[in-house]
């Protein structure tokens, strides 16, 4: 618990509360440190162990289950068969909103090796590809062929799509609310203001350099390999297993027990590996509600895993947004005003959006923040909500801007930043980029030039802070094996690893020699993995738990070993007694166990956790103004995160981001037919994905100027700077500002032959 | 998908008698129809597997260049003939640039010839458009990105064959075989239609019971340079935007003789004939290049989202005349 913020310096005066002491911590509130006293457990005086002596951790580690992944012989939700099992898929409403009249299940019922068909009981959809009936057949085949055979009457509806359509004058409402006192209906919300804007308007006029520009985004989809779903193993019997597909084990299992009608002790959630969420996971969702419901009804096994189209459909999305920018700087590149009207687009729900000037700061600023709702899947979280969409506003403002100024692209970034870490981190990405030699440093290369190159930058922040959710066991054996146990998710981030890691740091192991044991609603309870939250909140209690079964180690050991517990310690080499100078193997001591071996069990404490991460990153590309093709040649990406867990993890986190983010730069977008009321590219063909030919050069850095002898989650942050970085780095290369992404080669060519009309 | 009847003929006679059945459909890599089978778009209640008997999968070269290709040569055997390769680099270029490794590994020649366009309205199943017995092109005031500039209306499609451009360039033909008829060969160039000329539901001459057996190229002498340049929005697995094949008789520096034949761009391999008059006889450097571009774009009509295809395939021409002069 934070008590009060004092001087850094001093330890308070005040006497710590009985059994805590005091702790100086560095945490991170609105993009800036601070530093803190805060009390903690006198009795963990024990933390981290220090850098310099850590063996595994802060160390290049492979994944203990890499070879599981990469044989097949993992088991995801998709694989999991039982007997008897059916498999469900559900009906989508093909318009963007109908009236369902009347739904005819019968010929689809009676059809060969089909279960049963039901329908959901939607009387209205809300959006296309809204799920509105489900049937269970012997094969997956037999379920898709009787989806055909459902009669439904539709009855027409109103609707909107795009943004255009839904901010019109007289649109059709897509979603009903209340309207407040002397609120005018539409589908145009206003959700938070601030500023005073005729101020920030007067002082852009006033300014020497100043744009007004609109940045658009588009719908961004999470593309998990592996889609929604459950396979819920239930016989009709007392008890039941839901194989999830989940970012929270502990997200299931209770809405699970409540439609299969049991107890929730009855119930368990398995998550041993799933196939990737970025966000769009949590609970049982509709697939798993239904996938319940059927295995009740039938008192079966129902296997229900989306379609790749369901996916596109209606299993969430990064929201769009349209974001119009007027900005100002000084001669001398500093921020003087911005003013932001942002429209968040995220269908029927809100969508994500932090603000702005986001990071930087601007002299005075004023925002609208809005969402407009259309009748599509409702945007839902995805790796750092909102902080993308910011970025690329921002980030591409303050470039304009700076050439405006003839500034320095990166000078200018650090102008109109205080927190010196960001300072660190752009230099070091800038020289790692090649820009101190590179020619076009405040003035954008020639667009008449066949291949030009350019280099941008861009920046983030994440919390990346735990909480007290998780608790971990550590079992030691008689015969020397070692688990460590934790109802946790492993999302492709490495948990598993780094769990076996902490613990067999401590106990002087190899990492191999720890088994981790996670994906179970049986073990003990941890958070659901959201918001980079994981590995701040779990693997201080793995910590807790390591450090409590070595101090039982030791006190159980000392009086065979005629010595005193505080004399024993642990390493490569197993035991040692500082008291007589005698050591002992691993096989050895663990062999004086008592035959239940030994446990412990390990909580949350805050001393061992931190939050507060940034990031830069750099972009290096070229553009053929001949064909448009925006090829990326390099990115460089740093983000800090207190002590690094797994290195080799951590720069997987850092190259995912920042291929996600080149993706978005260039490929990514979900289309629509406005007139048709249709979707357009719901499958691999036409939703693009970068693929290995679009890969750069990735140059992932670990920030080992970051001393905080702390864990943090700083996956989100990977994601947040890369689509920007890139967008920039094509001005710079050619002149073009291309302010709606993805930058692909119809309006690169586009845009070029607007700039040489103008010139 | 619907129940169909698979069949396994061991020779092209009993393929041939099996194709006569109505909604008999051959089958040979199954890259497009399995898709279209899955998609819902055709249903046919038979299929005539093609890959059991022999003879179809030889590719046969001679010293003059003429070439044979059997229809179920895949594409893979097509980009990884190292002779045909040294030849005519121009249809190596065209396999490789298609698809992934997985689906070159499948898919066939015959196949890549007779394949559906990959419009989205088309492959859309609830729409019904022009190219499905509906009476509109949706493309036509839609997200018409990726339709055509030339050669359109009342459909928008682009052909999306990769070695049709590439094989036009080659002046080959194709070789059909029916129960009915005796074999014929039909120059690639008409073998193709465009939506105005014929059947707005086909993009080709085959009649139900036809099929390609073997695409031919006829020997050419002298010294032939050849290329294929397609341009995809995703280098890694795309179709084209467009595509350039340019197949040139070089005489010293000169150009005496060429064919440039487009892709992406028209719903069918688009013969630029008025850049092959520009490029006759000339020595070719950029400033050429240009002007056989502007020649080649000079009939183009593009829809509301379209127009960068113009500027697009005047580049691609630059760049792959670079590569037959040796600039590149």
């Amino acid at each position: 618990m934070i008590l009060r913020e004092q001087s850094p310096q001093d330890e308070p005066k005040t006497p710590p509360a009985p059994g805590k002491k005091w702790q100086r911590v560095t945490v991170a509130e609105n993009g800036q440190e601070v530093e803190k006293w805060i009390e903690v457990d006198a009795a963990s005086a024990e933390g981290w162990p220090e850098r310099a002596k850590m063996r595994l951790l802060n160390q290049d580690i492979t994944r203990v289950d890499g070879p599981a992944k990469v044989t097949g012989a993992a088991q995801y939700a998709h694989d999991m068969r039982a007997p008897r099992m059916v498999y469900a898929r559900f009906l989508r409403c093909p318009k963007p909103a109908a009236k369902i009249e009347k739904i005819s299940l019968e010929a689809a019922a009676k059809m060969p090796r089909v279960v049963t068909a039901v329908s959901l009981g939607v009387e209205e959809t809300r959006f296309l590809g809204q799920p509105i009936a489900v049937v269970a057949a012997e094969t997956p085949d037999a379920a898709e062929e009787a989806l055909r055979a459902i009669e439904v009457a539709y009855g027409a509806l109103p609707w909107v799509l795009t943004h255009e359509q839904a901010v019109a004058e007289n649109a059709p409402i897509a979603v009903k609310r209340k309207l407040k006192e002397g609120e005018k209906p539409g589908n145009r919300v206003d959700e938070r203001k601030s500023g005073d804007r005729d101020a920030v308007r007067a002082a852009i006029e006033a300014a020497p350099h100043k744009v007004e520009f609109t940045y658009t985004l588009p719908v961004q989809h999470h593309a998990c390999l592996e889609t929604h779903g459950v396979m819920v193993d239930f016989r009709g019997g007392g008890e039941a297993v839901v194989h999830a597909s989940t970012q929270g084990t502990f997200t299931v299992h209770d809405d699970a027990a409540e439609k299969l009608g049991l107890p929730a002790a009855k119930v368990r959630a398995n998550v041993q590996y799933m196939g990737g969420g970025f966000g769009s996971k949590f609970g049982l969702g509709v697939e798993g509600e239904w996938a319940c419901e059927l295995a009740r009804r039938l008192g079966r096994p129902v296997h229900l895993l989306l379609t790749r189209a369901d996916e596109f459909l209606f299993a969430g999305n990064r929201s769009g947004a349209v974001q119009k920018l007027a900005g100002a700087m000084a001669a001398d590149g500093t921020l003087l005003a911005l003013d932001a009207e942002v429209d968040k687009l995220g269908g029927v729900s809100r969508g994500s959006f932090p603000g702005q000037p986001y990071i930087y700061k601007v002299g005075q600023s004023s925002s609208a923040i809005r969402y407009v709702y259309t009748n599509t899947d409702g945007a839902r979280a995805m790796r750092g909500p909102g902080h993308p969409q910011a970025s690329f506003g921002i980030e591409s403002l303050i470039d304009e801007l700076a050439y405006l100024a003839g500034q320095d692209l990166l000078e200018v970034r650090k102008k109109n930043l205080e927190d010196k870490v960001y300072h660190r981190q752009l230099e070091r990405v800038a020289r790692e980029i090649g820009w101190y030699e590179h020619p076009h440093r405040a003035k954008p290369g020639a667009h008449t030039e066949e291949l030009g190159v350019g280099i941008g930058f861009a920046i983030s922040t994440w919390g990346g802070g735990g909480s007290p959710a998780c608790q971990v066991d550590v079992r030691i054996q008689r015969d020397g094996s070692a688990t460590v146990t934790c109802g946790t998710q492993d999302l492709g981030t490495g948990t598993r690893t780094y769990m076996a890691t902490i613990v067999a740091e401590l106990l002087g192991l190899p990492a191999t020699a720890v088994e981790a044991r996670i994906g179970s609603s049986e073990y003990g309870a941890a958070n659901p993995s959201g918001g980079s939250t994981t590995v701040a909140s779990l693997a201080p209690a793995v910590l807790e738990a390591a450090l409590g079964a070595r101090a039982k180690l030791y006190a159980a050991l000392a009086p065979a070993l005629k010595t005193k517990p505080e004399a024993l310690s642990l390493d490569v080499e197993g035991l040692l007694d500082a008291a007589s100078g005698k050591r002992m193997s691993w096989k050895q001591l663990c062999a004086l166990l008592p035959s239940e071996g030994l446990s412990a069990r390990g909580e949350w404490k805050q001393a061992h956790a931190g939050r507060g991460v940034h990031g830069a990153q750099a972009a290096k590309v070229e553009v053929d103004t001949l064909t448009g093709r925006v090829r990326v040649l390099k990115m460089v990406g740093i983000h800090d995160c207190g002590i690094p867990m797994n290195r080799l993890t951590l720069k997987s986190q850092i190259n995912g981001g920042m291929i996600q983010a080149l993706s978005y730069a260039l490929l990514e977008e979900r289309v629509l037919e406005p007139a048709l009321g249709a979707a357009l590219n719901a499958d691999f063909e036409g939703y693009k994905i970068a693929g290995t030919l679009e890969m750069p050069e990735l140059v992932p850095l670990v920030d080992d100027d970051d001393t905080r002898q702390v864990v943090m989650g700083m996956s989100e942050a990977a994601i947040i700077p890369g689509h920007s970085a890139i967008a920039n780095a094509v001005h710079n290369a050619c002149g073009l500002r291309v302010r709606d992404l993805p930058i692909t080669p119809d309006k690169v060519l586009m845009g070029l032959e607007k700039l040489r009309t103008q010139s | 998908m619907k129940t169909f009847e698979l069949h396994l003929p061991k020779t092209l006679d009993e393929a041939l008698a099996l194709l006569e059945a109505p909604a008999a459909t051959p089958l040979a890599g199954g890259q497009d129809l399995l898709t279209e089978l899955k998609e819902h778009l055709v249903a046919p209640d038979a299929l005539v597997d093609l890959r059991g008997f022999q003879g179809a999968d030889k590719i046969e070269l001679a010293a003059d260049g003429a070439l044979s290709i059997g229809a179920g040569v895949t594409v893979a055997a097509l980009e990884h003939h190292a002779e045909l390769a040294r030849r005519w680099p121009i249809l190596a270029e065209a396999a490789a640039s298609i698809a992934s490794p997985q689906i070159r590994t499948q898919a066939t020649v015959g196949g890549n010839l007779c394949q559906r366009p990959r419009c989205w309205y088309y492959r859309n199943e609830a729409l019904v458009c022009l190219k499905k017995g509906g009476t509109e092109c949706f493309s036509y005031g839609g997200h018409n990105k990726y339709n055509a500039i030339l050669g359109g209306g009342p459909s928008y499609i682009v052909h999306p064959s990769d070695l049709a451009p590439a094989l036009v360039a080659l002046d080959a033909e194709v070789e059909i075989a029916s129960k009915k008829a005796a074999r014929r060969r039909v120059k690639l160039a008409s073998f193709f239609t465009l939506p105005a000329e014929g059947d707005v539901l086909r993009e080709n001459v085959l009649v139900p019971g036809e099929l390609v057996t073997a695409v031919h190229v006829p020997a050419h002498a002298g010294n032939w340079k050849s290329t294929y340049l397609k341009f995809k929005e995703r280098s890694s697995f795309d179709w084209a935007l467009s595509a350039v094949a340019i197949a040139a008789r070089m005489d010293g520096g000169k150009i005496a003789e060429v064919r440039v034949v487009l892709g992406g761009v028209a719903p069918r391999p688009w013969r630029a004939s008025g850049a092959e008059r520009v490029l006759t006889g000339r020595a070719v450097d950029d400033a050429v290049a240009r002007e056989a571009g502007d020649a080649a774009l000079a009939g183009a009509e593009p829809l509301s989202g379209n127009a960068y295809k113009i500027p697009l395939t005047k580049g691609l021409i630059v760049k792959a005349l670079r590569r037959i002069g040796g600039r590149a």
